[in-house]
C-alpha cells in the first residue's frame, strides 16, 4: 500500500474538473472513458469527489483533510475501504485539491483544524462511500447480466451469490460512475476496518526520504526565495534594497523583502546579510513583554469582563466558605515552531496561479490567490502537500501570500522558504494570559463558589475588530466545565495587546486548562482531599467523566504510594468532544528541573477509529504540552521578539522524554477529536505533581524559563 | 567544481563552496529527503552520514566535504529493507515525519557504531521531534538492534 502524491498538471486539471460538480455527495464523472478504456489507458476513474478505482482494481481515496501527522489521510481512507467494501492494501490515499465538495461537514469550509476531520467527515465520507458501493451493484448486475438484488460487493468485486461469478470495480467502474446515485444507501453496520489500527498509508513514504513536504516541491526553471521580516514586529520595508551579487531579484513584500537566487542556500545567506532601512512605528514599543505584564495585571484588577457563565451568587457564596484559595495563573506567548519552516511554491501567468503548499486549507489559499491576482478559482490550482507538523499556524495566508507576489514578481516558478529565525520572529502566536480564581468549598469540602477571571489577547477579536460577542476561543475550557460547582462567575477581559496572536494545538484549552485544573487541585489540598477524590466527587453523575479519571487513575498506579522522593498528580479536561485525563509521575526537583518519569493517559473520544494513531496523538500532545510547560515562552523587547530559534526555545529531546502510556476508554458516546485533547492536562498535571512533591504551588508557565537554552548536536 | 560522493554515485557540484551541503543535497542534487529545521545545527533534520560518522548537514560546508562519502535517507536501502527502516514502520513511528530521515540517519550511524545500544546511548541521539514519536522511535532502534 502506498501514499500516492500527485504534483503534475494534468492531474490537477482533472481534480478540479471534479470540484466544479458542487456539494459533497456530487457524483462528478469526467473522463468518460469505460473501465477497460480506462484500464488500458492507465488512469484511474473517479466515482464521486473522494474516490478513484482504477483498472487494476487499486482504490484511491482523495483525502479532503491535510495531513500533518495526525494520521488523517489513513482514518478517512478507512471510513471509505469500510463502506466501499474493499481490503485495506488494495486501499492508497492522497490528498484532495482545494474545493467546495472537500469543506469539513462541521465548518462548511475546507479547514484541517479544530480536531474536527474525523468528527466532521465520519458520517458524510462513509454515505459518500456508501454511494458508490450501491452504484457499483447495480452496474456490477448489469455488467453480469443478473438481477441486483443476486449481487453483493466485497473485496473490491461485485459477486453473484448463488453463481459465484464476480466482476472486479475496475471492470465496472466507468458503468457505475453514470449509474443515478441513490439516495439513501445502506451503511454498514459490523465494522472490519473502522476501529481497527490498520497501518497508515503514509509512514512507508516517510521512512525513506520520498515523502513530499511542501519544502520539498520542485519544478523545472525553479527560482528560490527566502523572506527577511523587518526585526521589529510592525515594520515595513522604507524602500526596496538593491539587488545583491549572487541575487536574482529582491522583492519587495511590504513588511518583508524577499530575496531570489537559484539555490535556497545561497538565498537564505544572502537574505541574512542584506541591510535593508525599514520604517518603525512607534506603536511598535508598545509589543512589550514588560508593558503586557502590567497592563495584564491591571486589568486583572480592573478590567471589564465580559461574562462567559454564570450561575447563583458566586459573591456571597465565596464569603460563606470554609476554606479559599485566591490563586493567580500566569501563561506566555508560545511559538508554533513547526518542523518544516513556513513555505510555499507558486508559478503565475496571465490565465493560471498554481500553488503547492503545506497548508491547513487549500481553499484558503485559493481565495488569498484569487485576492492577489484577479483570476476566477477555476484558474487557480492548490496542491497541497503533506506537512512537516501545522500545528495551527499553517492555515494562516502569509506565507502564501509572500510566495504568490514573488512568482508574479519574477515571471518564474518561486519556491519561498522562511528561514528558522523567520518562522520563530514572525509567528501568530499562543496569547499570553493571567487567570485569577477565587474558590472556595464549604465545610464538607464541596466547592460552593467559583470566580474566574481569564485576561488575555483575543484571537478573534484581532482579526475581527468589529466583534461584539465574547471570544470562544479565548474561553473554551473555562466555562461549561464538567464540575458541579454550587455557583459560579467566567469573565474573560480582553487584552488589548497588539502581538499577533493565533490557534496554537488546543487554543484556550491550553490556557483555561491550567488553571482550572491547578486550582481545583488547589482546593483539594484546602480541603484536605485527596486530588482524584475531590475530582470525582465534584463529577458525580457524569459516568463517561468518572470512567476517564478512574482509567488514568488505574493506569498511573494512584493509590499506590509513590518510592521516596516521587509524587504523582493528576488532571482532566473536556475538550473537542473528548474526555482526556493524566496522572504524571514526578522526582528529583531542583530550581532548574525535574524528572518526568511516567504519563498515563486516558481518553474518551466516543469510538477510536485507528486506536494505534489516537495513542499516537496522545503522545504527541502529551510531548507538545510538556515542552511548552518546562520551557516554552515568547518575549518581546520593544517589538523585536525571542527567541529566534530552537537554541533559545527548548524542546523535550530522547532523554526527557517520559513513559507515555495511554488507555482509550470506549465509551461510545459521540465522536470527539483527538488531535488536541492530549495538550491542556500535562501542565497542570506537572504542577499538581510538583506541589505534592515539594509543598510549592506552581502557577507560572514556564516552570524553567531560565533553561531555554538547547545546545547543539 | 567540487567533487563529491552521495550515496555510492559521484557529483560534480556547481554550487558556490561555501554553500553548506544540505542545500546542495536538496537544490542541486534534488536529495530532498534530507531536511531543512533550524540550520544552526540543533535539531538534527538534516542529519546525513559522512565517511561513518552522523553529521549535521547545514553547517557543513561543500568545500570540507570535497571529496568524502556521503549517505543521505535516499542511500540508506534501495527498498526500505534497512532494519530501521523495517522496525519504523512496523512500530508506526512517524507521525508528521519531517524529523524523521534525520532520525533515521542518526540511527543508522549508531547502530554501525554501537550494534547493541543501551537507552542511554539512544538518549545520545540529539535529534528533535515535536510530535512525540521519542518512545517509538527508541523501541524500534531497540528492535532493529536485536534483527
Amino acid at each position: 500500500m502506498n501514499n500516492t502524491q500527485h504534483t503534475d498538471e494534468s492531474f490537477a486539471a482533472s481534480r478540479r474538473d471534479v470540484l466544479l460538480g458542487g456539494s459533497s455527495l456530487v457524483i462528478a464523472f469526467t473522463l468518460g472513458l469505460s473501465g477497460r478504456e480506462a484500464a488500458a489507458a492507465g488512469v484511474s476513474t473517479p466515482i464521486g469527489a473522494f474516490i478513484e478505482i482504477t483498472g487494476a482494481n487499486k482504490v484511491n481515496v482523495l483525502v479532503a483533510s491535510n495531513e500533518m501527522g495526525q494520521g488523517i489521510m489513513t482514518g478517512l481512507a478507512q471510513l471509505v475501504a469500510e463502506e466501499l467494501m474493499v481490503d485495506w492494501p488494495a486501499v492508497t490515499a492522497q490528498q484532495a485539491p482545494a474545493g467546495w465538495a472537500y469543506a469539513n461537514p462541521l465548518f462548511g469550509i475546507q479547514l484541517t483544524a479544530g480536531s474536527s476531520s474525523i468528527r466532521g467527515w465520519f458520517t458524510p465520507l462513509r454515505t459518500a462511500a456508501a454511494t458508490a458501493r450501491e452504484m457499483l451493484i447495480t452496474a456490477g448486475a448489469a455488467a453480469l447480466n443478473v438481477p441486483r438484488s443476486s449481487c453483493v460487493a466485497a473485496h473490491g468485486k461485485i459477486h453473484v451469490v448463488a453463481t459465484k461469478r464476480s466482476v472486479t470495480y475496475g471492470q465496472i467502474v466507468g458503468d457505475a460512475a453514470k449509474v443515478p446515485p441513490p439516495s439513501n444507501p445502506p451503511l454498514v453496520s459490523k465494522f472490519r476496518l473502522i476501529g481497527k489500527s490498520v497501518p497508515r498509508v503514509d509512514i512507508p513514504a516517510k521512512t525513506d526520504g520520498s515523502a513530499i513536504y511542501g519544502i520539498d516541491v520542485r519544478l523545472p526553471g525553479m527560482l528560490y526565495a527566502c523572506v527577511k521580516h523587518c526585526p521589529t514586529l510592525g515594520g515595513t520595508v522604507a524602500s526596496t534594497p538593491a539587488k545583491p551579487a549572487g541575487a536574482i531579484a529582491v522583492v519587495n513584500l511590504g513588511n518583508a523583502v524577499a530575496v531570489v537566487a537559484n539555490n535556497t542556500g545561497v538565498a537564505k545567506s544572502l537574505s541574512e546579510e542584506l541591510s535593508v532601512h525599514w520604517t518603525i512605528p512607534a506603536t511598535s514599543a508598545q509589543l512589550d513583554s514588560a508593558l503586557i505584564q502590567s497592563k495584564a495585571l491591571q486589568l486583572l484588577a480592573n478590567g471589564t469582563p465580559q461574562i462567559a457563565e454564570q450561575f447563583g451568587t458566586p459573591d456571597s457564596a465565596l464569603a460563606n466558605s470554609a476554606a479559599r484559595i485566591d490563586s493567580t495563573y500566569s501563561l506566555p506567548y508560545l511559538a508554533h515552531a513547526c518542523m518544516e519552516p513556513l513555505n510555499c511554491t507558486a508559478v503565475v501567468t496571465a490565465n493560471s496561479c498554481k500553488i503547492w503548499a503545506p497548508t491547513q486549507s487549500p481553499m484558503l489559499c485559493v481565495f488569498t490567490a484569487q485576492a492577489l491576482t484577479g483570476l476566477s478559482p477555476d484558474k487557480i490550482t492548490v496542491n497541497p502537500t503533506f506537512l512537516g507538523g501545522g500545528l495551527g499556524r499553517k492555515f494562516e495566508q502569509d506565507y502564501i501570500a509572500q510566495a504568490i507576489k514573488v512568482a508574479q514578481a519574477v515571471k518564474a516558478p518561486v519556491k519561498l522558504t522562511w528561514p528558522r529565525e523567520q518562522d520563530f520572529t514572525n509567528d501568530q502566536y499562543r496569547p499570553m494570559a493571567m487567570v485569577k480564581v477565587d474558590a472556595g468549598v464549604d465545610s464538607s469540602g464541596q466547592i460552593k463558589a467559583w470566580i474566574y477571571r481569564n485576561v488575555s489577547p483575543s484571537i478573534l477579536g484581532q482579526r475581527n475588530p468589529n466583534m461584539t460577542d465574547i471570544d470562544t476561543q479565548a474561553t473554551e475550557g473555562s466555562d461549561k466545565l464538567a464540575y458541579n460547582f454550587g455557583s459560579r462567575r467566567v469573565e474573560y477581559v480582553i487584552h488589548p495587546a497588539a502581538v499577533p496572536v493565533g490557534f496554537w494545538r488546543s487554543v484556550g484549552h491550553s490556557i483555561n486548562c491550567f488553571a482550572v485544573e491547578s486550582a481545583i487541585d488547589e482546593l483539594a489540598l484546602a480541603a484536605g482531599q485527596d486530588p482524584l477524590a475531590f475530582r470525582l466527587k465534584h463529577l458525580a453523575g457524569n459516568a463517561r467523566a468518572l470512567a476517564v479519571l478512574n482509567a488514568a487513575a488505574a493506569l498511573g498506579n494512584w493509590t499506590v504510594t509513590p518510592v521516596a522522593g516521587h509524587a504523582r498528580g493528576i488532571s482532566f479536561s473536556d475538550a473537542f468532544g473528548s474526555l482526556a485525563a493524566q496522572v504524571v509521575e514526578i522526582s528529583a526537583p531542583t530550581a532548574t528541573s525535574i524528572k518526568v518519569h511516567n504519563v498515563a493517559c486516558a481518553i474518551d473520544c466516543g469510538m477510536a477509529v485507528n486506536p494505534d494513531q489516537v495513542e499516537a496523538q496522545m503522545q504527541g500532545g502529551i510531548l507538545h504540552g510538556l515542552s511548552a510547560a518546562l520551557w516554552g515562552q515568547v518575549t518581546f523587547a520593544k517589538g523585536v521578539v525571542s527567541p529566534r530559534n530552537f537554541n533559545r526555545y527548548r524542546v523535550v529531546r530522547l532523554p526527557e522524554m517520559p513513559q507515555i502510556k495511554v488507555q482509550i476508554v470506549n465509551s461510545g458516546g459521540p465522536l470527539g477529536g483527538v488531535g488536541e485533547p492530549g495538550v491542556p492536562p500535562i501542565a497542570p498535571a506537572i504542577a499538581n505533581a510538583y506541589a505534592r512533591l515539594t509543598g510549592k504551588r506552581i502557577r507560572s508557565l514556564p516552570f524553567f524559563p531560565a533553561q531555554s537554552v538547547m545546545s547543539d548536536g | 567544481m567540487i567533487s563529491i560522493t552521495v550515496n555510492g554515485k559521484n557529483y560534480d557540484c556547481a554550487s558556490p563552496p561555501t554553500t553548506p551541503l544540505l542545500w546542495v543535497l536538496r537544490d542541486e542534487l534534488g536529495l530532498t529527503g534530507t531536511k531543512y529545521g533550524c540550520g544552526i545545527e540543533v535539531c538534527g533534520a538534516c542529519t546525513v552520514i559522512v565517511n561513518g560518522e552522523a553529521e549535521r548537514s547545514c553547517d557543513l560546508e561543500l568545500k570540507e566535504v570535497a571529496g568524502r562519502s556521503i549517505t543521505t535517507i535516499e542511500g540508506l536501502s534501495p527498498d526500505r529493507s534497512h532494519p530501521l527502516q523495517k522496525a519504523w514502520i512496523d512500530l508506526q513511528v512517524p507521525q508528521c515525519g519531517y524529523c524523521q530521515s534525520g532520525m533515521l540517519m542518526a540511527a543508522a550511524a549508531l547502530l554501525k557504531q554501537n550494534p547493541n545500544p543501551t537507552d542511554a546511548d539512544i538518549n545520545g541521539i540529539s535529534n528533535v521531534c515535536v510530535c512525540g514519536t521519542y518512545q517509538r522511535i527508541r523501541a524500534a532502534i531497540h528492535q532493529a538492534a536485536k534483527g
